[in-house]
């Protein structure tokens, strides 16, 4: 393996590494989202609210990924911003059944996108939750976070399901393009 | 891994995590800086192996270059080089702003994505050393735990460390959270983690006691390791957790000296509990065997380090016998011909610490300490002349003295000191050399030197002053060149004030005027304050010279400062009137005010002054008219408690070694904080007529140290008055207690009669109070017991503020206190004499007083602790150890009576039976009636 590793690495076919980062509000299921895209051997069983952040790595379209799994509670959302810097892309997880919060999650959209770090930086915005009953659409989602405002960086939004993996795979694949394009080899 | 795991020495259990932490660091930097010497360099390991890598590094640079922990193609190498690089700088004293330290912070924790075992380490090292804000550190506490659990030990270690360090410098409450992973990695297999457990928990304890105490099992258990490390970690934790019982810590302490322990610092630990626990036992009940017996054990353990500590404990066991030093010299005699500098230096410290003490013991050292003068060590040379000086007899003192002036420039101000605490203390022992040694000391005072060192010689030269009365007018002639040029004010307004009180008494006060009066014309207005003072204190002392200082003085008169212009003008206008009419000044005398303290505070004074003069009255001021309000009181006595606590503080700091070195002045403390109260006593009103104080006793407990109200009395002895001086305290915590007074029984003692009684107008829980007695005596000295009650009005207090409850009216009550004993040691000074065998000839035999006693004492240094306490008397020439063994023994004493005269006694003793000890006491004094008072007093 080690062997194959570096004979790869010198001839440049080596999968890239790419850093994205995950923000979202508490109990929108960022950290759900990441267990479901990791290998089934190291997923956990059970999840519990993160505290402070975690970093977890898995491998998808050619491109290996170093997730910064940030924690959402109220106090950790101030050191988001020390991680924006260097990232390749950004997920946004947003709770679609969480009607009421929806702008606590503009808010912090909003300070994100004013961020100084965080340009031409792909984002993917997860409506997830989609499976329950009185989920939001993804277009209401839009409407409802102003996205379209959003004109400087690329972005995308999908209706996921974290606990089946319901849309992950098609929003992967958008980041995971955008990223491969951003990408200086 | 491990090896990087420096291994903290004794004292830094003690450390904080500062310390700890930099102390390990400097092991895993260096071992950081070889590989990248090598890896990096290639061929810079030829090169000179003091050049560092990271000389001349700029912190912009190194901020800059930080970039690197943002890479999405992190480089663990490049990183782990940045963040040595960083610790370097840390290391160096580089301050880093709180947005510097944050960013990097934020940096590191990103690099939690690599797998980089090196990386990994290094991030743990630079976690703990940037300090990250409460806020900030929340982000990692996860992370951490997820490392505290993870596979690889070095992982796990490390980050107990660092997530220990987080909770105790952030949220201590937090440690609830992990106490589970912390308590099984106390007993951990891996010794690395265990050891990392336990240092973590030592530093936990500080902050949150209450957990860290759930683990004793967990502690005990690792006690038990094979490893030595983990063993003496665990020992360490076990005692501060165990700290605050007594009775725990005696168990482990027994428990442990029967089973062996492998880690010779873990057993050096063990030793030094061991003697705390000897220590708090006291010298006066029977020494533990087995505690000694272990003592002794560890002089013939394997390891240096063992031997050195348990020698050295045995050395300072209160109360030592020569017997029990016997073992432990001897090995320190072996540590002295060692050719590790380190043994030698620790052996000579220790010896010359008890040299004082036990000099007897010492001497079979000589010989090798002899051996040390000439040591290329200049601090160990130091030791063996100061140790050689206290043990060495009369003859050998000229050629020490020669030995030490050639090498008097080369050691440090702090080694100076010890050779003149050393030639204080030989001075006191051989009075005779007083004038060698003087020249000694004036020939150091010219040199240069700071103020500590400068200050312990005119400290000394002062107390020789006091002490030797021959060698009172070189002292004060060489403290008079000394303040011709000296830099430091303190020390030349302590001169000056010595001067003022000493220089009239001399045969020729007229040449101390000349040095004095430069001092007005040349130094800063603190000193040119002071001179004046000193000036107008010959003036009033001395009426021969009176006229020539108001000259002198009326020169003050124009002064730049207000202070040196207010003293000049008082001392004119008092020297002035002196001259046409002695009559007194404000109702005290002029030699009194120049000379004493004030006999009433000076807030109270003010006031006083202030009203009289807002209404003038035909009547002349008077100081006996100035009363204090209960206000004045009660901050006075708070400054008072204050300054005693505080000196104390000061005498328990350096308690271990000065107490030891001076053995002469035995509770020198409680002495101290008796002096203060006396400070306090001369500002009470009703107290100002009984004149200057003559001595005062050592606080006598009249109650058992654990009952409900505890009392102790202090005697303080004047001319014809006794003031009794009771401190009160009150431990019930829902009493309230009012009028607090003692009820003496007179009946059964004659001579004695109540003159003021001051109460204690209220003693809450916890606080200290104090009431007062004045008696006034009818006759010289009456001695007897008396029955002491203590009286008071008790009201319920509330549990919380120990206020009283309005709702309680309160009952008189009373409580029965143990007898006061006034014993003739209370009428009877210590006081040192010069050159006894002259003055016990001169004194004569006219008023000599012979009486023999068989006293029941099972030796003959008990019956020596016993004579002198009961006597009152100071021991002189050092007579008051007897030898090892001996049965016969002379001790000589000497102190002044009530009246002021002086009394010498001859202590004939001999052992008779185990339990029985002859005594043959020969006093003489000038007048017979007090040798036999003297005498009697013993029966």
């Amino acid at each position: 393996m080690g062997l194959f590793s570096g004979l790869f690495g010198k001839l440049g076919v080596s999968k890239k590494k790419v850093k994205v980062l995950c923000v979202g509000l508490d109990n929108s299921g960022k950290s759900s989202i990441i267990n479901q895209l990791k290998p089934k051997k190291t997923a956990a069983t059970e999840l519990v609210p993160t505290v402070g952040f975690a970093v977890e790595e898995f491998a998808k379209n050619n491109l290996n990924f170093t997730v910064f799994d940030m924690s959402g509670q109220g106090r950790y959302r101030s050191l988001w911003e020390h991680y924006y810097k260097d990232v390749t892309g950004i997920m946004f997880v947003v709770d679609s059944t969480d009607k009421i919060r929806m702008c606590v999650a503009k808010d912090e959209l909003d300070t994100l996108l004013a961020h100084a770090d965080v340009r031409n930086v792909p984002i993917l915005f997860l409506a997830n939750k989609m499976d329950l009953p009185l989920a939001m659409t993804p277009v209401d989602c839009v409407a409802v976070m102003e996205l379209d405002r959003i004109t400087d960086k690329p972005w995308h939004i999908s209706a996921t399901n974290a606990m089946t993996g319901d849309g992950l795979d098609e929003a992967l694949t958008w980041l995971a393009d955008q990223m491969s394009r951003s990408i200086r080899y | 891994m491990q090896g990087g795991q420096a291994l903290p020495p004794v004292e830094a259990q003690q450390s904080d995590w500062q310390t700890q932490g930099s102390q390990w660091l400097s092991g895993v930097k260096d071992a950081a800086m070889s590989t990248l010497a090598t890896g990096g360099g290639g061929g810079k390991k030829d090169e000179d192996e003091v050049y560092s890598p990271f000389l001349g590094l700029e912190k912009s640079q190194v901020l800059q270059e930080c970039r690197v922990f943002n890479d999405p193609q992190l480089n663990p190498r490049l990183c782990a080089q940045l963040i040595t690089k960083i610790l370097y700088m840390l290391g160096q004293g580089e301050q880093l702003s709180r947005s510097e330290s944050t960013s990097i912070f934020f940096g590191v924790t990103k690099l939690f994505q690599a797998k980089d075992d090196h990386l990994r380490r290094m991030i743990y090292l630079v976690m703990k050393e940037l300090n990250p804000s409460a806020e900030e550190v929340i982000i990692v506490t996860a992370t951490l735990t997820k490392d505290m659990n993870s596979k690889q030990d070095l992982y796990r270690a490390n980050a107990i460390r660092v997530l220990c360090k987080i909770i105790s410098m952030t949220d201590p409450t937090m440690l609830g959270q992990i106490e589970r992973h912390l308590k099984q990695a106390l007993v951990d297999k891996n010794a690395f983690v265990a050891a990392s457990a336990l240092v973590s928990s030592i530093q936990l304890i500080r902050v949150n006691a209450e957990v860290v105490k759930r683990w004793v099992n967990e502690v005990q258990t690792a006690l038990q390791s094979d490893n030595q490390t983990v063993q003496y970690h665990a020992l360490a934790l076990l005692h501060m957790i165990k700290k605050q019982d007594r009775l725990a810590v005696n168990k482990i302490v027994s428990s442990l000296t029967r089973t062996p322990i492998k880690s010779p610092l873990a057993q050096c630990l063990l030793i030094r509990f061991v003697k705390k626990v000897m220590d708090e036992e006291g010298g006066g009940g029977e020494r533990d065997r087995t505690l000694l017996e272990f003592l002794e054990g560890t002089l013939r353990h394997k390891s240096d380090v063992v031997i050195y500590e348990g020698a050295n404990a045995l050395c300072g066991l209160p109360n030592v016998s020569q017997r029990e030093l016997s073992p432990a010299i001897t090995v320190l005699q072996l540590f002295l011909c060692s050719n590790k500098p380190t043994l030698r230096f620790a052996a000579a410290r220790t010896l010359n610490r008890i040299a004082m003490l036990h000099p007897a013991a010492v001497t079979p050292c000589n010989m090798d300490l002899e051996g040390l003068i000439n040591d290329a060590n200049r601090s160990i040379a130091t030791l063996a002349i100061t140790t050689l000086l206290k043990t060495g007899s009369e003859a050998g003192v000229e050629r020490l003295m020669k030995q030490i002036t050639t090498f008097m420039s080369e050691i440090a101000d702090e080694f100076k000191v010890i050779v003149v605490d050393a030639i204080r203390s030989m001075c006191i022992k051989f009075p005779q050399k007083h004038r060698l040694l003087m020249t000694f000391l004036s020939n150091m005072l010219r040199e240069e030197g700071g103020f500590t060192y400068k200050k312990a010689i005119v400290d000394t030269i002062l107390e020789l002053i006091a002490q030797i009365p021959d060698a009172k007018e070189a002292g004060l002639m060489n403290l008079c060149e000394f303040i011709e040029d000296c830099e430091f004010t303190p020390l030349s307004t302590a001169i000056l004030a010595v001067l003022g009180t000493e220089g009239p008494a001399t045969a020729e006060p007229s040449s101390y005027i000349r040095f004095i009066y430069n001092r007005v014309v040349l130094e800063n207005a603190t000193v040119r304050a002071s001179a004046v003072s000193a000036l107008a204190k010959f003036g009033v002392q001395l009426p021969q010279l009176r006229s020539s200082i108001v000259t002198l003085l009326l020169r003050c008169l124009h002064d730049n400062d207000d202070e040196v212009r207010d003293r000049a003008t008082l001392y004119c206008s008092m020297l002035q009137k002196m001259e046409v009419s002695p009559d007194d000044v404000f109702g005290i005398g002029p030699a009194q005010l120049c000379l004493q303290p004030l006999p009433v505070p000076l807030l109270a004074l003010e006031h006083a002054v202030a009203q009289y003069l807002a209404q003038p009255s035909d009547e002349p001021f008077s100081v006996f008219n100035v009363t204090m309000s209960a206000e004045m009181l009660a901050a006075e006595r708070k400054a008072a408690h204050e300054q005693s606590a505080a000196r104390r503080k000061a005498e328990n700091h350096d308690g271990g070694s000065r107490h030891q070195m001076m053995p002469g002045t035995p509770g020198k403390a409680a002495a101290k904080a008796v002096d203060a109260s006396v400070d306090y006593l001369a500002k009470i009103p009703q107290f100002a007529h009984v004149g200057p104080r003559f001595s005062s006793s050592k606080p006598a407990a009249l109650t058992d140290p654990e009952t409900e109200y505890s009392c102790a009395c202090i005697k303080h002895v004047y001319a014809r008055h006794t003031i009794l001086a009771f401190e009160l305290r009150n431990t019930i915590d829902d009493q309230y207690l009012q009028d607090v007074r003692v009820a003496l029984d007179l009946a059964g003692t004659a001579g004695l009669e109540v003159e003021v009684e001051l109460p204690c107008p209220a003693l809450p829980f916890g606080v200290a109070g104090q009431a007062f007695i004045l008696l006034r005596r009818t006759e010289a000295a009456p001695t007897g017991s008396l029955g002491c009650t203590l009286r008071f009005r008790v009201r319920e207090a509330h549990a919380e503020t120990h206020e009283p409850l309005d709702s309680s009216a309160g009952y008189e009550d009373e409580y029965a206190l143990e007898e006061l004993e006034l014993a003739a040691a209370d009428y009877m000074k210590r006081l040192m004499v010069a050159d006894f065998r002259a003055g016990w000839e001169g004194m004569g035999n006219g008023g000599e007083v012979i009486e023999t006693f068989s006293l029941t004492y099972s030796g003959l240094p008990e019956a020596i602790r016993a004579i002198v306490d009961f006597l009152g008397m100071e021991v002189c020439e050092g007579t008051g150890t007897p030898q090892d063994g001996a049965r016969t023994h002379t001790v000589l004493l000497s102190g002044a009576f009530l009246s002021g005269a002086q009394v010498l006694a001859i202590v004939n003793l001999r052992t008779e039976s185990a339990k029985q000890v002859g005594m043959r006491l020969s006093v003489r004094s000038a007048d017979k009636e007090i040798s036999q008072f003297v005498a009697s007093c013993v029966a």
